[in-house]
């Protein structure tokens, strides 16, 4: 199909359909966008009051409501640590559910409960946990187990989806040709899982990073950027907030950019270098 | 910002005063010795106390570290249980301490260690206005809860006793938000809140007590039903006054039932909502944004409400002493005044005095038109020169209140028929 | 492929010497694989769970709960009219919103595999998707106020062009809104998984279909959709629980009209009332555990993978 110059209707319709999502999907962020620039008289709803990068500054200035810089950075590494956990354990586990065993069944229907129970007596429930065995609760204790309940199951159902109809052939292959069951992973299956793996790591870190209801209950002393969020909203309301997604995106975008035009680079660089 | 006469060498001169004066039993003066300055104190409260800037006024007044921790007031309740040894200081509604007081999170605070009980507000300490008339005791009034039968502090006393459940701080008196360009016509009861004008244009709070006790107060004025108690209803009433509810929801009075502050100013900046019950501070948050929007003062009187200061069980020995002097300082008007400029009360007003400028006081506590153009407290302008505040002063205000924010005793079949009028 | 593979390659190559090692039973392996996902949930869910099943039995008033064995709190809740009420309506978001997300979730994974040419393009499309999830959900959830509202950016468009002359109320504050902002918060979880199944899908196999004559929805249904049941299977999964679990955007979105099962359950919670919420959370986890066993018998997504 890939090597037909002409493209179906199909691709026009689809082409549409993919184009109206996006445009759905950016709608209200453009209207986050363009409020995050309301005057400092405006406030979270139109009309605008004016223009200004008022709401940008407030996020930096030390003092406010919530101090958002610390949050962030907090969320960002508490993200970026259930993200590690989860790829690593998630990896391993769907492996593991290649082959029948006992208790797979338990711990599949675990998985499947654990996205459901409500997320606040997850966390309320890990609390008393805490507290019977005298344990500190803290954001990357009990707040990192709390989340791991909820980025795990995602995480295994990826490695489902990611290993559904993987061809064991060639782990078989690596073996018979005499490799080592590490040299068989490290060459052979995980470079076929990447792009599932690294599905899984921003999945799990997304889900982390937006985590409001398990943690709250359980985050210890300091606050993640949800929570802050949750609690800024409870007293108060300002375009703060929108100014927060709008540098979220901006950054996002940044990165993702960056690190695909290296990626592009390199992979020129490399298709130089082997002609 | 003028603090006169309050200064660290103050606070200590007078806190070792107090603690020779008690016969130092509690081994109070070790408190300024070298080893407070490696205590922190983790101070878990509301949005609107937990600022950095308290924080750090506090550590630099008291020589130890105070740490704020900002979170929802219900998440904050659930945090008593599920993570309590995160938390050394909380503010507590007091409403909340119907729940906490039995449950073993909270210890008791001695009356004799409150360096500022006479400054107090007599509504919190004896339930009584500055004239001296009795207030509401409608739904819970702060002074039924303040004082504990024992230092275990396991059950509240209806009078006066020597150990404290928590320390009042703030307070503040809740009515009617109105947008007066949109209502077309005066507004003068709580029962304009059912008034079928405004069909599809009111709200109310999503909280099983408030929702209720607004209705409630609509109700009774409008004559359509009477109450022993607003506050604290018989099952025969919450039915009653629930199957109103319903035959008014289905009629499609209610456009919305909100459940948090910036819900609240959007609902009525944006006009989907034209009459709600409504926090005074939510009411300046729609007005900064140069929409119409007035603080309704009503015939009934108002739904008063507070948040005191309480210590968690697990303090003891020095973090304890700190603690309290902690509750002192949190009571001497720097806190006070930080409040005042978002327009809560604090309950130590004439503390909170010190740190506010006359222009101020006129304003927030006086009922006066702003001399000066006015900040919030994080220095933005926040009221303009001329404006008077809805509801005038602090003794008119807090000088009518119909009812208290509550938790019933029938709280539990309370919340089942909240659900089910909220899912029909 | 089959499993006769691995003969072929032992026959054609020279098998190289081996070392004697330990060899694990395949069994043992899976366990040991599989072993810190379960200790993770079961230390962090499966125990924590347990106590509330265990509480869920226990009397209670306004300062405490009590232990005990009682069914009040079950016959609570199986008796309320709420209950039902709330599982009703929850179940009409689940299967509306679950409905769009397939839909949409289907088209563009298959528009992302099938038809975009370079994997940079798809890659790049693929983000685009992604990147408002980086926006907190609150502040996305909350995005959808001005946007819908009497005065928002939506009506004032359509008011701007002459298309309506008062502005449309059911927009914000109704169960329209509440399936738009789920469609918006949960699409992305279908189009990955499906994505991940179409991507394993041979090109070849479809150009066979067609060769041999199929018609593009022949080769739909029968090639295209079996080969992608797990994907489908797995983002259904995901979008039901999320729908089911929900406490934040039915309240913000319907305006207080509507509840979840769980939104009543966190205003028993905000009343310390923990007895009856976790005989709710019980009912709640059961029903969609039997939900998804009932999925699983059209789907068994753990015998796809154990082929």
């Amino acid at each position: 199909m890939r090597h037909h110059a002409r493209r179906p209707w199909t691709f026009y319709a689809l082409a549409m359909l993919m184009t109206l999502f996006l445009l759905f999907l950016y709608g209200p962020m453009l209207v986050i966008y363009i409020l995050s620039f309301q005057g400092p008289e405006g406030g979270v709803t139109f009309p605008m009051v004016g223009t200004s990068t008022f709401w940008f500054e407030e996020i930096l200035r030390p003092g406010q409501m919530a101090n958002i810089p610390a949050a962030f950075g907090r969320s960002i590494l508490l993200a970026s640590l259930v993200s590690l956990l989860t790829v690593l354990i998630s990896v391993a586990a769907g492996m593991g559910f290649r082959r029948r065993f006992p208790g797979s069944g338990l711990i599949f229907y675990l998985a499947v409960a654990s996205l459901v129970m409500p997320s606040l007596l997850v966390g309320f429930g890990i609390g008393l946990g805490f507290q019977l065995f005298g344990w500190q609760p803290g954001l990357f204790t009990s707040a990192l187990a709390a989340q791991l309940t909820w980025t795990l199951p995602f995480g295994l159902f990826a490695m489902f989806a990611v290993f559904n109809r993987f061809n064991r052939a060639y782990e078989e292959a690596a073996t018979d040709l005499g490799a080592s069951a590490w040299q068989r992973l490290r060459h052979v299956t995980l470079p076929i899982l990447l792009p599932g793996i690294l599905g899984v790591a921003m999945g799990s870190f997304t889900l982390s990073y937006d985590e409001y209801a398990r943690t709250t209950l359980v985050a210890g002393n300091r606050n993640t950027l949800p929570l802050e969020i949750y609690a800024l909203i409870s007293s108060a309301t300002s375009p703060t907030l929108f100014a927060i997604g709008t540098v979220t995106t901006a950054v996002s975008f940044l990165v993702i950019g960056t690190t695909l035009a290296l990626v592009i680079r390199l992979q020129r660089r490399r298709a130089a270098a082997l002609r | 910002m003028p603090h006169p006469g309050f200064s660290r060498r103050h606070l200590l001169g007078a806190s070792i005063g107090a603690a020779a004066g008690s016969g130092a039993l509690t081994g109070f003066p070790t408190i300024w010795a070298q080893n407070i300055r490696e205590i922190t104190l983790q101070h878990a409260g509301l949005t609107v106390t937990a600022l950095p800037q308290i924080a750090e006024r506090a550590s630099k007044d008291l020589g130890f570290t105070v740490r704020m921790q900002a979170s929802e007031g219900a998440d904050l309740l659930n945090r008593f249980l599920s993570q309590s040894s995160a938390i050394d200081v909380a503010d507590v509604s007091i409403t909340y301490l119907k729940y906490l007081v039995g449950r073993n999170v909270l210890q008791t605070i001695p009356l004799s260690k409150m360096k500022h009980w006479d400054q107090t507000i007599p509504l919190f300490t004896r339930g009584e206005y500055a004239d001296g008339r009795k207030a509401s005791t409608e739904g819970v009034a702060p002074y039924t809860v303040l004082y504990a039968t024992s230092e275990e502090g396991k059950a509240f006393a209806p009078g006066p006793t020597e150990w404290l459940t928590s320390m009042p701080s703030i307070t503040n008196a809740d009515t009617l938000g109105i947008r007066p360009d949109l209502v077309g016509r005066p507004i003068a009861s709580w029962a304009d809140l059912l008034d079928p004008a405004f069909k599809g244009k009111a709200a109310l709070q999503d909280q099983p007590t408030i929702g209720i006790i607004d209705v409630a107060l609509a109700l009774q004025s409008g004559g359509r039903m009477s109450y022993g108690n607003k506050g604290n209803m018989t099952r025969a009433e919450i039915d009653r006054t629930i199957g109103m509810m319903l035959e008014i929801k289905r009629a499609g009075q209610f456009r919305a039932f909100w459940s948090s502050f910036d819900q609240s100013v959007n609902l009525m900046a944006s006009g989907e909502v034209v009459i709600q019950s409504m926090w005074s501070p939510a009411v300046s948050a729609a007005r900064t944004r140069g929409i119409p929007c007035t603080f309704q003062p009503l015939r009934e009187g108002y739904r008063g409400w507070g948040y005191n200061l309480g210590i968690m069980k697990h303090l003891t020995g020095l973090k304890r002493d700190c603690a309290i002097e902690y509750a002192n300082w949190y009571a001497s008007g720097f806190e006070g005044a930080v409040i005042a400029r978002q327009g809560y009360y604090s309950c130590q007003p004439e503390l909170a005095r010190k740190h506010l400028t006359s222009a101020e006081w006129d304003y927030w506590y006086d009922g006066k038109p702003a001399a000066t153009e006015l900040p919030d407290p994080f220095g933005k302008p926040s009221v303009k020169p001329g404006e008077v505040r809805d509801g005038g002063a602090f003794s008119a205000r807090m000088g009518n209140i119909a009812v208290w924010n509550s938790v019933m005793d029938e709280d539990r079949y309370l919340t089942r028929k909240w659900n089910e009028f909220i899912t029909s | 492929m089959s499993i006769t593979q691995p003969a072929e390659h032992a026959a054609l190559a020279p098998r190289p010497t081996r070392r004697r090692r330990l060899r694990l039973s395949p069994r043992l392996v899976s366990l040991l694989q599989v072993g810190p996902l379960g200790i993770v949930l079961i230390a962090f869910f499966a125990l924590p769970t347990l106590i509330f099943l265990v509480v869920s039995f226990y009397d209670y008033d306004r300062t405490g709960i009590y232990p005990d064995f009682l069914l009040d709190n079950y016959r609570e809740l199986l008796t309320s009219p709420a209950t039902l009420r709330l599982y009703l309506s929850s179940l009409q978001f689940a299967f509306i919103v679950w409905g769009i997300t397939l839909f949409l979730g289907f088209n563009i994974a298959w528009f992302l595999v099938i038809h975009v040419r370079t994997r940079v393009m798809r890659t790049v499309l693929f983000l685009l998707c992604a990147i408002p999830f980086w926006t907190s959900g609150i502040i996305r959830t909350i995005a959808w106020i001005p946007f819908l509202g009497r005065n928002g950016a939506f009506n004032s468009a359509l008011m701007d062009l002459h298309l309506i002359d008062r502005p449309l109320d059911f927009l914000l504050f109704s169960p329209f809104a509440v399936c738009v902002t789920y469609v918006h918060l949960f699409t992305l979880l279908m189009i990955g998984p499906i994505a991940n199944s179409l991507s394993k899908i041979d090109p070849a196999l479809l150009e066979a279909a067609r060769d041999a004559g199929a018609s593009r929805w022949q080769t739909m249904v029968e090639v295209v959709i079996p080969l992608s049941k797990t994907g489908i299977a797995l983002g259904s999964i995901l979008v039901f629980t999320q729908v089911m679990g929900d406490f934040f955007v039915v309240k913000q979105m319907s305006g207080g009209q509507s509840a979840s099962i769980v939104s009543a359950l966190a205003t028993e919670i905000q009343a310390m009332q923990y007895p009856p919420a976790s005989a709710s959370a019980m009912l709640l986890v059961l029903f969609v555990a039997l939900m998804v066993a009932g999925m699983m018998r059209i789907v068994d997504i753990r015998k796809e993978l154990v082929r």
